[in-house]
């Protein structure tokens, strides 16, 4: 593949203006779902096509086809590029390799349909109250292929798989419904015996913890993340306003702040692509760029941005190895792999102890920020109150509010306690949805807005 | 037009199966174009027609559902094949069937005039040339603009379906949308940004005019965004975002939400649950309309359908499985074109203000979920602090909490400003004493 790279300029004359290259794509989604005790539905998907972009300037043309002969590639090519960039001579179809059929596969559906009806048997052992068990597994096999004009090629195989499972129980004529999940880049390594336990028991005690908790009146307070999926904090608080398309076009709240202290010096973030198995994790990113760890923040300073190749050409810095993209369909963009905080030195008992009156949030169902303003929210499904120093009432259904860079400097205390969480976590901007991880210590935020 | 001779192929290919099979085959072709201005250039310009094949097998209950864009002969014929295999390893599920054929839409009905064939076909150039007329108007206009970004999109899409029961319909749609985002210096280091967009079936339909400054005037609005303090107001829900606070209502009518036991209106069928102000339709058949449709994905008939009658709940959406499952009559896969009937005339903040007191207008939400079980629900919501019709200051970081079937009994005012080109028509809605958390 690489030695065809030099032929990949359908624009020579003008490569010191213009960038081109060429992403193809041949994905296989399998999935199976359980529902009222059978495994009576199933969906693939095939996916198979390339994505042609041409960069000149701050100028991008996009076309994607799915006929990958010569001919479909040049017509695509051609199709809506702007005069400059137009051009005959497409040897794009030199850059194609067959895909490997060989390419490990998925489970296979017997196996599948069996995990399944395990999930519903151990569901079932651990409650009596249990009305409803619905599972989902889903299996992605990706194969990519990459080569852009400037001499840059790779081929992948990006396997990712997930367990799905939703509890409903009854209890006094009450009903509640609860839910877990797990997503790795991961073939049928990812299913073991021990994961399909905790993701079921996970999603019982969830369901379980619903009857007895409740809303409650809201208002500023403190609110202690506890070490996991709280890492939603990060992605929604900051995460999102370092994308560096936003901060190339001004529009993020972080913008002209790197280098500047914006929180404690005890605290530093990462976002990650170089964890095995994790969800984000990218041997190369969708541009040809490696993947690797870039640390946001360093001992409290803005210290990097997260750069696809466009934002690092307008800024002269490196790409960080952050432009991802749904399909062959999508513009790469700026994106989120895996985002965490690395451990402080507190312990999670000295942190709850610190509070007079706040909340612990546990556990989560969706994020969302404005970039331009850096106001962001989560909600929380599942967590509790604190009262002088410790855990009490159950608490449900509570969105919690604040304001990123505001956020960030209120985390009075980090803890010793890292845990990245692998839940199927989905993050979703100018409507493609790419997979990511979070993770955090516990950590006090001395006030957010909690409704 | 579309190449039928793939739907045909790939129903040869099912025909020689080993078995005998009842089959859904939708041949898809979609066409996009989507143009970007950012400060005058162009900044991203994609064009693209795609092709994909989507189909159901149905074998003695066993159900699944097929899906690619790989439609080289030999590929689909493998992919059939292999899904053929997957099918066979599903338990079977009496209710997993094709609709009755005797639902299916029988042909015959009006032309919904919602397909524009010249999309594809114009030139490139015109559309760039729209966009920048549209964002004229705003550039430069305002000193605390830091970037204005203004997007043409269009899609015209077709569908062929072949049903082994007896149905064999096309159709096709269209439509252009306009949308222009800004972003100004705001206080405090924040930069505002919000927009404003419209969308249209047809290019030649497309407003020349008034978008980029709505979006600057809603983005100005927002300097100075700050949360007020907790309390019970009146909330005013503006149309662009008072279908969202309709929609878990929506999950709940759902037939899976219901047989799973996990919708907060099971057992609820023919109370009034809602406010008596709340009157929803879902209209299919009004050509020239977004949404307009002869017949859903099942190839079953649509109608227009009451919802909600005086606060009633007059319907669930049933298809063919959930159907068999709860033995109740199908009735509709999901919505089309949802309609909110007008109560009174025009909206408070039309008539030039938000009425006696305090509230809160609600330009947006910002967050939050609804429990589906209970419909306790906490959303962030943005807007403007209003006092008799005046604004106090814009708001932002605040929640609101509650019940959904509560707060929809306290339904105080329904507006007529729905935009008429969207798929729901839902206008402002006023609600009377709703928890806000703040400062």
């Amino acid at each position: 593949m690489t030695s065809s790279c030099e032929c990949f300029s359908p624009f020579k004359g003008e490569s010191e203006r213009v960038y081109a290259d060429i992403f193809v794509e041949n994905t296989d989604i399998s999935s199976m779902v359980l529902q009222d005790g059978k495994v009576s539905q199933a969906q693939q998907v095939r996916l198979y096509g390339a994505g042609i972009r041409a960069v000149c300037g701050s100028e991008t043309s996009y076309a994607y086809t799915m006929d990958l002969s010569e001919e479909g590639l040049r017509k695509a090519a051609n199709s809506f590029t702007p005069t400059p960039l137009r051009g005959g001579g497409l040897p794009l179809q030199d850059f194609i390799h067959p895909f490997n059929p060989s390419s490990p596969r998925g489970m296979g559906g017997e196996a599948v349909r069996k995990i399944l009806l395990d999930v519903e048997e151990k569901a079932r052992a651990l409650d009596s109250s249990i009305i409803r068990v619905k599972a989902y597994v889903s299996q992605r096999m990706q194969q990519v292929q990459f080569a852009g004009s400037d001499g840059t090629a790779f081929q992948d195989f990006r396997p990712r798989t997930s367990l799905s499972v939703s509890i409903v129980m009854e209890r006094g004529g009450q009903t509640q419904m609860g839910f877990a999940s797990r997503m790795m880049q991961m073939g049928q390594e990812f299913f073991s015996d021990a994961l399909i336990d905790e993701v079921v028991r996970e999603a019982v005690s969830r369901t379980d913890f619903l009857f007895a908790a409740s809303q409650i009146e809201g208002g500023e307070m403190p609110v202690v993340m506890a070490a996991g999926s709280s890492g939603i904090l990060l992605h929604e608080a900051i995460g999102h306003a370092f994308e560096a398309d936003f901060i190339r076009t001004g529009d993020s709240i972080f913008t002209g702040k790197l280098g500047q202290q914006i929180c404690h010096p005890s605290i530093s973030i990462v976002d990650d692509g170089t964890l095995t198995g994790d969800a984000g994790m990218l041997r190369y990113d969708d541009e040809g760029i490696a993947g690797q760890r870039t640390v946001l923040v360093h001992e409290g300073k803005l210290n990097s941005f997260l750069y696809d190749r466009i934002s690092a050409h307008h800024f002269g810095v490196k790409p960080t190895g952050n432009g991802r993209r749904e399909s062959f369909r999508c513009l790469p963009l700026p994106r989120m792999r895996s985002t965490y905080m690395l451990p402080g030195e507190a312990r999670e008992e000295d942190i709850i102890r610190s509070v007079k009156r706040g909340i612990y949030a546990e556990s989560f169902t969706n994020g969302q920020v404005q970039i331009g303003a850096g106001d962001f929210t989560f909600f929380m499904k599942t967590g509790y109150l604190i009262e002088d120093g410790r855990l009490t009432r159950p608490l449900r259904d509570l969105n919690i509010i604040g304001n990123g860079p505001e956020a960030l400097r209120r985390i009075s205390m980090v803890g010793d306690n890292l845990k990245i969480d692998h839940s199927a976590s989905m993050c979703g901007k100018e409507g493609q949805r790419v997979a990511v991880s979070q993770g955090l210590p516990t950590v006090l935020i001395d006030k957010l807005i909690v409704g | 037009m579309m190449n039928d001779e793939l739907i045909y192929r790939a129903e040869e290919d099912i025909q020689r199966l080993p078995a005998r099979l009842d089959y859904k085959l939708v041949l898809l072709e979609n066409h996009e174009d989507n143009i970007v201005l950012r400060d005058g250039k162009v900044e991203k310009t994609l064009r693209a027609t795609s092709h994909s094949l989507a189909i159901n097998l149905y074998l003695d209950g066993r159900d699944g559902f097929f899906y690619t864009n790989d439609l080289r002969p030999d590929s689909v014929k493998g992919f059939i094949r292999q899904a053929f295999e997957t099918t066979r390893l599903l338990e079977p599920d009496d209710s997993r069937t094709l609709a009755d054929p005797s639902r299916y839409y029988q042909g015959g009905g009006p032309d919904l005039q919602n397909f524009d064939a010249s999309l594809s076909e114009i030139d490139p150039e015109e559309k760039i040339s729209l966009l920048r007329d549209i964002a004229a108007e705003a550039e430069g206009s305002d000193p605390r603009i830091i970037s204005m970004q203004t997007r043409y999109t269009d899609r015209q899409h077709q569908a062929r379906y072949l049903i082994s029961n007896g149905f064999d319909q096309s159709e096709q749609s269209s439509y252009c949308t306009l949308t222009s985002i800004v972003t100004v210096e705001g206080e405090g280091g924040q930069h505002p940004m919000d927009g404003w967009g419209e969308s249209r079936l047809f290019f030649h339909q497309m407003p020349r005019h008034g978008i980029a400054p709505v979006a600057l005037r809603r983005t100005l609005q927002k300097v100075g965004q700050r949360p007020a303090p907790s309390g019970r107001y009146r909330m005013i829900l503006e149309s662009p975002c008072a279908g969202n606070f309709l929609q878990p209502i929506l999950n709940a009518m759902n037939g899976q939400a219901l047989q799973q036991k996990s919708s907060f209106l099971l057992g609820k069928l023919g109370e009034r649950v809602l406010s008596p102000l709340v009157n929803i339709v879902d209209d299919p058949l009004q050509p020239g309309t977004r949404g307009a449709s002869l017949f859903d994905y099942d190839g079953v008939a649509t109608q227009r359908r009451e919802l909600f009658t005086d606060g009633c709940l007059k319907t669930f959406f049933i298809d063919t499985p959930m159907s068999r499952k709860l033995g109740i009559a199908a009735t509709t896969q999901g919505i089309h074109r949802l309609i909110m009937k007008p109560h009174t005339n025009p909206s408070p903040l039309s008539s030039g203000g938000s009425g006696e007191g305090v509230s809160i207008l609600v330009t947006d939400f910002n967050g939050g979920n609804c429990d589906p079980v209970t419909g306790n629900f906490s959303y962030g919501i943005e807007g403007l602090l209003m006092e008799g019709g005046t604004v106090v200051q814009p708001v932002s970081g605040m929640n609101i909490t509650g019940n959904m079937l509560d707060v929809w009994q306290r339904l105080s005012h329904v507006a007529d400003d729905a935009d008429p080109w969207e798929t729901e028509l839902i206008p402002s809605l006023t609600f009377e004493d709703v928890a806000f958390s703040g400062c």
